[in-house]
């Protein structure tokens, strides 16, 4: 009967936002995150827009201090800022996760909502005190998701369903052709000056295919010449939100045991068996294409981790 | 990359999920003959699971068309007092390979011409990363999974994004995927996968003497491979190939929607049906770029 979050709030936020951070950049690699804190009123960067998720845990790893009044209204102004500078295919969103109950703004805060809607930027607010009408009010507006937790566990369900991308508004999207590069591997003995360190290296380094400096990993932006560096597994990392798997059809009962039905006695993605003791069938899925049947916890792998059907 | 951690329990006890290729179009032009290629495994299996007690070995079929499992040492079938857990003396395995490449075959009169001849390796894969999944599941004592894929035929570009995916689930669960590519070309999907999950990829020169590359690289449990010197990656490839020519390119540009890849500017992508440079009217698409900020 934990009625608060324990030792406080601040360290199992940092927590969870951790693994937060660490599951956005596996589902899509090619974003940028940044951090920022409410304090004493005024709204301040932790970490800067980076590709990169070392940086951004390494600063929560930090003792992070709370005091004072939050101001909702300075810390829209100052994403509001970030953001703008960004190119216009790149989706803008906020994550603020709230603990206070209430809000000291210097000016009408009803004007920066606007501000940010008419930025496209998307917010949503994960409260971890009670429902709030701005916070609401702030989510509708801009196209977002209002959560408030229940426990540590809630919580932590509730920031992951954000690492998934959402689907993006039609209006929003404008298709736009990117320029990138594909860097090869510096061979390996190569010497040369890493432009992220600035000093010299020893192979294991990747060469801008337009500039030939030398950076150190992807995906990054080349620092002389400002193409974005990717690889090609970066890239396929997102393919399976482009090309999702059909949700298996569940079997009905009946016809389990219809003669007719030649009913396979194992699951075909991992050969478990697929009766229960006494011979009666268990419960099953069956994919719409391949036919092939599959124990529930082999549906549940490959909806959320695989994305492939064994049979097809 | 490192390769493969161990985790706690028993360091040296391993599950080996072998894929073997069994295309015909590729053995049937291969300078080894399949039954040759047969023996070397087998006696190599034998050879795993002497070396520790505990070790297991499931064999997948990856067929022209279709996938499905050969032999499973852990099984209750096999555990009869004249055979052990042999799999050479056990002539159940040669019968259900006889029976998967009779039913794969059937299969073949269906399909249309005009594809690469490759095998399906991604339903292997897929497969053998479910059979793992529910080692996972019997609870903590488990042995170390890996997965290793015996294979010729060359890479069918269809299969990319469902290997990839493969791939990454893999890297996900900590399961290795060595590989051991017989063909005459070199197979980028496997240096792929075996680079990505920190596994070994080797291209043997001597086919004869397949049965010893097998046992010196592969038959170590992973524990041990950090004490031994096997076969660095050298060169993996991760340039992009464009969509609309399918040549390796160094710069391309990418479409925000859909993510293909083109080499030259285009008015239109080919994928998606985006018009660049105006917004789009489907609803359902997701980007790649997003920017968050979570803020405390």
């Amino acid at each position: 009967s934990e009625t608060d979050f324990r030792p406080s709030r601040i360290v199992v936020i940092a927590k969870h936002v951790e693994a937060f951070i660490r599951e956005f950049f596996d589902q899509n690699p090619l974003s940028q995150v940044g951090l920022l804190t409410i304090k004493d009123g005024v709204a301040q960067c932790l970490t800067d827009l980076g590709g990169s998720p070392e940086s951004h845990i390494k600063a929560l790893m930090n003792k992070l201090e709370c005091s004072g009044d939050s101001s909702l209204q300075n810390a829209l102004d100052l994403v509001d800022g970030y953001l703008n500078q960004i190119p216009s295919y790149g989706h803008r969103e906020v994550l603020i996760l709230y603990a206070a109950l209430s809000t000291c703004d210097p000016g009408d805060i009803m004007e920066t909502i606007q501000k940010c809607k008419k930025s496209k930027i998307r917010c949503s607010v994960i409260g971890l005190a009670a429902e709030m009408f701005i916070c609401k009010h702030l989510c509708q507006e801009t196209g977002g998701t209002y959560s408030v937790a229940l426990d540590e566990s809630h919580f932590k369900e509730l920031i992951l369903e954000h690492a998934p991308p959402p689907p993006a508004i039609a209006e929003f999207a404008t298709a736009n052709l990117i320029k990138m590069g594909f860097p090869q591997r510096a061979a390996e003995g190569s010497i040369s000056i890493c432009s992220c360190h600035k000093e010299a290296k020893v192979g294991a380094g990747y060469t801008c295919p337009r500039c030939k400096a030398r950076v150190c990993e992807l995906p990054t932006e080349c620092r002389i010449c400002g193409l974005t560096l990717v690889s090609s597994p970066h890239l396929a990392r997102s393919y399976h939100h482009l090309f999702p798997i059909a949700p298996f059809d569940e079997v009905p009962p009946f016809s389990l045991n219809d003669p007719n039905h030649k009913l396979q006695r194992n699951c075909f993605g991992c050969q478990q068996s697929l009766l229960n003791p006494g011979n009666k069938p268990g419960l099953l899925v069956v994919c719409p294409k391949c036919k092939g049947y599959f124990c529930l916890d082999c549906d549940i792998y490959i909806h959320e981790s695989l994305h492939n059907c064994p049979g097809c | 990359m490192a390769s493969a951690p161990s985790k706690l329990y028993a360091d040296d006890v391993s599950l080996v999920v072998v894929l073997v290729d069994t295309n015909p179009f590729f053995w049937s032009a291969s300078s080894l003959s399949f039954s040759q290629f047969l023996s070397h495994v087998l006696a190599f299996l034998n050879a795993i699971l002497t070396l520790n007690q505990l070790n297991q070995v499931v064999v997948i079929a990856t067929g022209y068309n279709s996938c499905n499992y050969i032999f499973d040492s852990s099984s209750d079938l096999n555990q009869s007092f004249e055979n052990g857990r042999m799999p050479v003396m056990c002539s159940s395995l040669l019968q259900k390979l006889e029976e998967f490449l009779i039913k794969d075959e059937q299969l073949s009169k269906e399909v249309p011409e005009g594809r690469i001849k490759s095998s399906l390796l991604s339903g292997s894969l897929s497969m053998a990363l479910c059979y793992i999944q529910r080692v996972f599941r019997s609870g903590a004592l488990h042995p170390h999974p890996r997965i290793l894929c015996l294979q010729g035929s060359p890479d069918g570009p269809e299969q990319y994004v469902a290997i990839m995916n493969a791939i990454f689930s893999a890297q996900r669960s900590m399961v290795p995927i060595d590989s051991c590519y017989m063909g005459a070309q070199n197979s980028a999907f496997l240096q792929q996968a075996s680079y990505i999950t920190g596994g070994v990829h080797h291209k043997p020169q001597h086919l004869d003497g397949l049965f010893q590359y097998l046992m010196t690289i592969f038959a170590t449990d992973l524990h041990s491979r950090s004490f031994l010197h096997l076969p660095k990656p050298v060169g993996v490839d991760f340039r992009a190939s464009c969509f609309c020519h399918k040549n390796t390119i160094d710069m391309g540009y990418i479409c925000s929607v859909c993510l293909s890849i083109f080499c030259k500017h285009h008015k239109k992508c080919s994928t998606c049906g985006s018009v660049f440079g105006q917004a789009q009217s489907e609803a359902a698409s997701t980007s790649d770029k997003k920017r968050k900020t979570p803020e405390t």
